[in-house]
């Protein structure tokens, strides 16, 4: 309907400028997931206007970087070479041993995340967070056990500013108590968000996939909370795992 | 398309192959570019640069991420680094605030030193083409635009500011990217 694509267009102009927050964000997600792929119409005009936003760097006056700015690129491509260059699946074949580096950092799980579809393997999943690691700038987050949680149930995070995700990954997950789940939170200046409720695999290794806008938050908190809707505050008491992003 | 569109295409698919030579080129054809929109954002020198190196690394590790068949290289690029500059201004932006150290950054420098930067005579067309369609836009269309994509602040801070509901600020940025849009259409 017309109604339906002028808020669809509002969504993608604020979207391909990266200006949207709240609500809004989680409608373009939304959109972005449900909606854009089945409609060329809304595919077009995303298309235009991110050539639009990216024409608008242009409106910047353009400034000559320091000259040391291409050596020391030079210098960072040199320092991590690639392994082989088939695009896509096979490079993520090619770093696949970069799993066992990620497992020792302390726990492999990937949590079920808003649209990790029944479908999705874990594997892919974990190909997935294997591909963010090797993201330029992507820094690998520890959300260590808090007070009496078990100290071996240590989880990684990672996060792929490119494509607004983040993932988490943890080798042992112990299964909460009985009626509850762990929820997961993100933080800023704001507060807490409840972000989603952690899928908890028999096995304990739990593989997380989110999408979202990693950029918005600075922590990270996982708590053990009744299950069903979550609260309006992160339950202190019990076991929690915390992480600076 | 035009030629030069051609001759980035070219040069993406070379450094897809890993030729370091393609990416200088790149390099050479858009750091100025890239540079100039990243210390626009970010207000800082070595943020921006960290910006810039990031957004050149991800080129060169995965060459995939551009598809020819959506659009300009050179939109994809330079979208990839305001994007990287807004995620850096914004996560600079809040940590400050938490550690409630007081701003004492300088403000964009104001400097336009276009005219003594030496850059591809297609991307100076470019550049003209569209701050000569910035001019078109209402002022107030022109504000919200300018707070957003160069102060990347969101439309819910840009409302709180400018004293609007958010809705105004959405309708005027819809506004102001399609007239841009029609106005900048590539054939």
């Amino acid at each position: 309907m017309t109604e339906d694509h002028e808020r669809i267009d509002e969504i993608l102009a604020g979207y391909v400028l990266l200006s949207l927050s709240g609500e809004d964000a989680a409608e373009a997600d939304r959109i972005l997931a449900e909606h854009v792929p089945s409609c060329g119409r809304c595919r077009a005009t995303l298309n235009e206007l991110q050539a639009v936003s990216g024409d608008l760097a242009l409106a910047a006056a353009p400034v000559d970087p320091p000259e040391t700015l291409l050596p020391r690129i030079h210098r960072a491509i040199d320092e991590v070479p690639l392994a082989g260059r088939t695009p896509r699946r096979g490079a993520l074949v090619a770093v696949a041993a970069s799993a066992v580096a990620l497992v020792a950092l302390g726990g492999l799980s990937l949590v079920l995340g808003n649209r990790l579809s029944d479908a999705q393997t874990r594997a892919g999943t974990a190909l997935e967070i294997l591909s963010a690691m090797r993201s330029p700038g992507a820094q690998p987050v520890h959300v260590t056990p808090q007070d009496e949680t078990p100290p071996e149930s240590g989880m990684v995070e990672v996060s792929a500013p490119d494509v607004r995700r983040l993932y988490i990954a943890a080798e042992y997950c112990p299964e909460p108590a009985p009626g509850r789940a762990y929820q997961l939170w993100l933080g800023n200046d704001d507060g807490w968000e409840p972000v989603g409720e952690m899928f908890w695999p028999e096995d304990g290794v739990v593989l997380l996939e989110l999408e979202v806008d990693v950029a918005r938050y600075d922590e990270i908190w996982i708590t053990e909370e009744a299950a069903g809707p979550p609260p309006s505050e992160p339950n202190t008491d019990g076991p929690s795992w915390f992480g600076s992003l | 398309m035009g030629e030069d569109d051609r001759h980035d295409i070219e040069l993406h698919r070379l450094v897809s192959a890993r030729e370091r030579s393609a990416f200088d080129e790149l390099y050479r054809r858009y750091a100025r570019s890239a540079y100039g929109v990243a210390l626009r954002v970010t207000s800082q020198d070595l943020i921006a640069q960290e910006v810039v190196q990031d957004a050149f690394l991800a080129l060169w590790r995965a060459p995939e991420a551009f598809d020819p068949t959506r659009g300009a290289f050179r939109s994809f690029f330079l979208s990839l680094v305001h994007h990287r500059a807004v995620d850096a201004v914004r996560r600079e932006e809040r940590l400050r605030r938490r550690t409630e150290r007081a701003a004492n950054l300088e403000p964009a420098t104001g400097e336009d030193p276009a005219e003594d930067v030496v850059e591809d005579a297609y991307l100076r067309v470019r550049r003209k083409e569209v701050r000569a369609a910035l001019t078109t836009l209402p002022p107030a269309q022109q504000q919200v635009l300018e707070m957003a994509y160069l102060d990347g602040k969101t439309q819910a801070r840009i409302a709180e500011e400018l004293g609007i509901p958010i809705g105004t600020v959405k309708t005027r940025t819809l506004a102001a990217m399609r007239k841009l849009r029609e106005a900048l259409r590539e054939e």
